[in-house]
């Protein structure tokens, strides 16, 4: 994924960090335990014309609101159906009345009408950076990674089926608000979490291929994540990606600025509790990718002994290189060379989807946002 | 619990704004500058906007901040920033809300090297512009009072490179405002051995203010003795003090001094303990807290944070990180402490 640069830091720097980070328990910079997070300040439904919205402020001062908006759209139907619709000529108007609102209880028949339906074009989300433009690599990025995670459970788009002729649109406007001072992904994706959470849609009142109809009292609305309990007794809600670093042998959630500068690998895990009713566990992973580290960009330290100006003795060629292969992170500064093992990756997944890991403690710290 | 959401907080409500005759209320533009005390407490709660008017009566003179709006005789001086009024004796000026570091001759500062030219580094000090630092205002190893040469020319980034932080003083400044600095004291040079955070500087609010004392170490409880640079620019150093058999030398004998002192321009860190890791954490902890929360940040108050979060954990249990509310009620404790 499009590597993260900023200022960097000194090479003295880069070691204390680096070597504070490898201890047992890590030594974080600002004190914190390796899978707290920094407070962040939350609220939703701010935008009082969108479906759905939120804010969220983090401690190190970025800010990011979403607004979601849906609109219907036509459907652009295919061979056999078109036919069939056109045929209909002038359409219905809607016949349902006041009573047919209420359609919790229709939910699991609904479900399975829609199932398979929903085409992934419906879903778009637009990031923009403050001093970034559209095309750039960042926004680019983040919103493919952010796109995939939604539509990774397959239920989303299809909630988004109306009937055969008309389906919603679902728009995601993104908005950091502040100056991507560390890497935005986490921020990005809980406002996103939070907007489609309070996101509703007006409840429709008309019935089968008739042009939609809805009703116009926004009381009746729908949430777009039905607050009814699913098979598994858990909620249904969009998933959160948050960004995993590991440090030697270490795992640190939440990362900051400085500790992503010295990470040796840093992994976007997105996580959404389980649905399905033999789940093993609550939560699962609904996409995985890994962000190239900054800590590969940044210049390597000169040891003592090579730095002439330090009172280091010239060495020859081939000491200096042995000392340069040799002591990897050992004295000074080196960026990290190489992926990742197997086995660490398998543990920041295990840290985040595990019973009481970090997803748990986030989707549940979420969920106490009020609006 | 791993997470703490929290919900918006109201802007917090400014300190007790007495209005002078009791029941009449204070007339938004009209600043009452006569009852302000003179002096540089911040204790004018009036916001000025740019282009508010400060005040028509010709007695006062107008000082940083302002200007003169109109061309004609008659007084009009008007604010050119958003800030609070100042007033010393008859001149008045606005201290800026929030404003990056103006340097001053003989300022201590903290910069980041941002480029590297033929004969100078440009540093990264917090200003509006790059400080400038010649290759002939550091310390040469072997013998400081030598000239500089050719060689050191080709080897200035074996000096300083790009992104190294080094601790210098504001030798001279420019028409422009830029300054350039110097290193040519054994207190200066690169900076190794620690942890850089950067608050704000002097431009006003909370952030590091000239003191008496820039650099000083603090013991600690458990990491032993931890060095900090405050730098007037708001960029502070934490580090592990070394103990250097280093007396005040003077400026004839500064060349063994430099000679021996082969680690001056090492970026090879120590061995640092984890102990003392950990407290330099807290203490960065601490000048969070106290930024965060509106405090100046100088020696005392930064060692006052520091023991206030050692009785905190002493009373309700040990917390590392000093966010949120931990870090408001150290913050609590270091102002009942002041009085």
């Amino acid at each position: 994924m499009a590597p993260y640069t900023n200022i960097p830091l000194s090479p003295a720097e880069l070691s204390y960090l680096y070597t504070s980070l490898s201890q047992t328990p890590p030594i974080r910079p600002d004190g914190r335990a390796p899978t707290q997070f920094r407070p962040l300040v939350a609220e939703t439904d701010i935008l009082p014309s969108a479906n759905g919205s939120a804010r969220i402020c983090f401690a190190d001062g970025t800010e990011a609101i979403v607004g979601v908006k849906a609109e219907v759209e036509q459907s652009r139907v295919s061979g056999a159906a078109t036919g069939q619709v056109e045929s209909e000529g002038v359409l219905g108007l809607g016949t349902g009345g006041v009573g047919d609102v209420d359609m919790d209880e229709e939910d699991g028949d609904e479900e399975a009408t829609r199932a398979g339906k929903g085409e992934e074009g419906w879903v778009e989300v637009a990031i923009e950076i403050p001093g970034m433009r559209d095309d750039d690599a960042l926004p680019v990025f983040l919103s493919a990674m952010l796109t995939e995670a939604l539509l990774a459970d397959g239920e989303l788009k299809d909630r988004l089926w109306i009937n055969r002729r008309f389906h919603w649109r679902l728009y995601i406007d993104i908005l950091l608000l502040s100056q991507p001072l560390s890497y935005p992904l986490p921020l990005l994706s809980l406002t996103t979490h939070l907007a489609l959470l309070s996101t509703r849609i007006p409840a429709l009142i008309s019935e089968k291929d008739e042009d939609p109809l809805f009703n116009d009292d926004w009381e009746a609305s729908r949430f777009l994540y039905p607050q009814s309990k699913t098979a598994s007794g858990g909620h249904r809600k969009p998933p959160v990606t948050l960004l995993m670093l590991s440090v030697s042998e270490n795992v640190i959630a939440d990362p900051s600025r400085e500790e992503l500068a010295v990470a040796d690998a840093v992994v976007a895990i997105s996580v959404a509790p389980t649905t399905g009713l033999n789940a093993e566990s609550a939560y699962k992973t609904v996409a995985l990718r890994t962000v190239d580290p900054p800590s590969r960009l940044t210049g390597a330290g000169v040891p003592t002994a090579l730095n002439t100006t330090a009172g280091g003795t010239s060495l020859s060629a081939a000491e200096a290189l042995a000392l340069r292969e040799k002591d990897q992170g050992q004295t000074v500064w080196r960026p990290p060379r190489g992926g990742v093992k197997r086995a660490m990756i398998a543990k920041m997944i295990k840290m985040v989807t595990e019973k009481g890991g970090v997803g748990q403690e986030v989707l549940e710290g979420l969920a106490g946002v009020e609006t | 619990m791993a997470i703490s959401v929290l919900p918006p907080a109201p802007a917090p409500v400014p300190t007790a704004h007495k209005t002078q005759d009791g029941d009449s209320p204070v007339d938004e533009d009209d600043m009452d500058i006569d009852s302000l005390p003179t002096g540089h407490q911040r204790t004018a709660q009036n916001i000025l906007t740019p282009g508010q008017l400060v005040t028509q009566d010709p007695q006062w003179m107008r000082g940083h901040g302002t200007f003169n709006a109109d061309d004609s005789d008659a007084v009009n001086i008007r604010s050119t920033l958003a800030g609070t009024l100042q007033k010393t004796n008859k001149l008045l000026s606005i201290i800026p809300l929030r404003a990056r570091y103006t340097p001053e001759i003989g300022d201590l500062v903290i910069g980041r090297i941002v480029e590297v030219q033929s004969r100078r580094w440009k540093v990264d000090v917090a200003a509006p512009l790059l400080a400038n630092l010649l290759l002939s205002s550091i310390n040469l190893p072997g013998g400081i009072l030598r000239k500089r040469t050719s060689v050191d020319e080709l080897n200035i980034r074996s000096y300083f490179s790009e992104g190294e932080l080094l601790v210098a003083e504001v030798q001279q400044l420019f028409q422009d405002g830029s300054a350039s600095l110097h290193t040519r004291s054994l207190k200066y040079g690169k900076l190794r051995n620690g942890y850089f955070l950067s608050v704000s500087g002097m431009g006003g609010g909370s952030g590091v203010v000239r003191a008496k004392r820039q650099i000083f170490t603090m013991q600690t409880r458990r990491g032993g003795e931890v060095d900090c640079i405050l730098g007037v620019n708001g960029y502070i150093w934490l580090a592990k003090h070394l103990d250097e058999k280093k007396e005040d030398v003077g400026i004839n004998k500064l060349e063994e001094a430099a000679a021996a002192d082969t680690t001056m321009y090492s970026s090879q860190n120590d061995e640092i303990a984890a102990e003392t890791r950990a407290e330099i954490a807290r203490i960065s902890g601490c000048i969070r807290a106290l930024v965060e929360n509106g405090v100046k940040v100088e020696e005392g108050t930064v060692k006052m944070a520091y023991e206030a979060s050692l009785e905190i954990d002493e009373l309700e249990g040990e917390v590392s990180y000093l966010g949120g509310e931990r870090g408001r009620s150290v913050v609590e404790m270091v102002l009942s402490g002041r009085g």
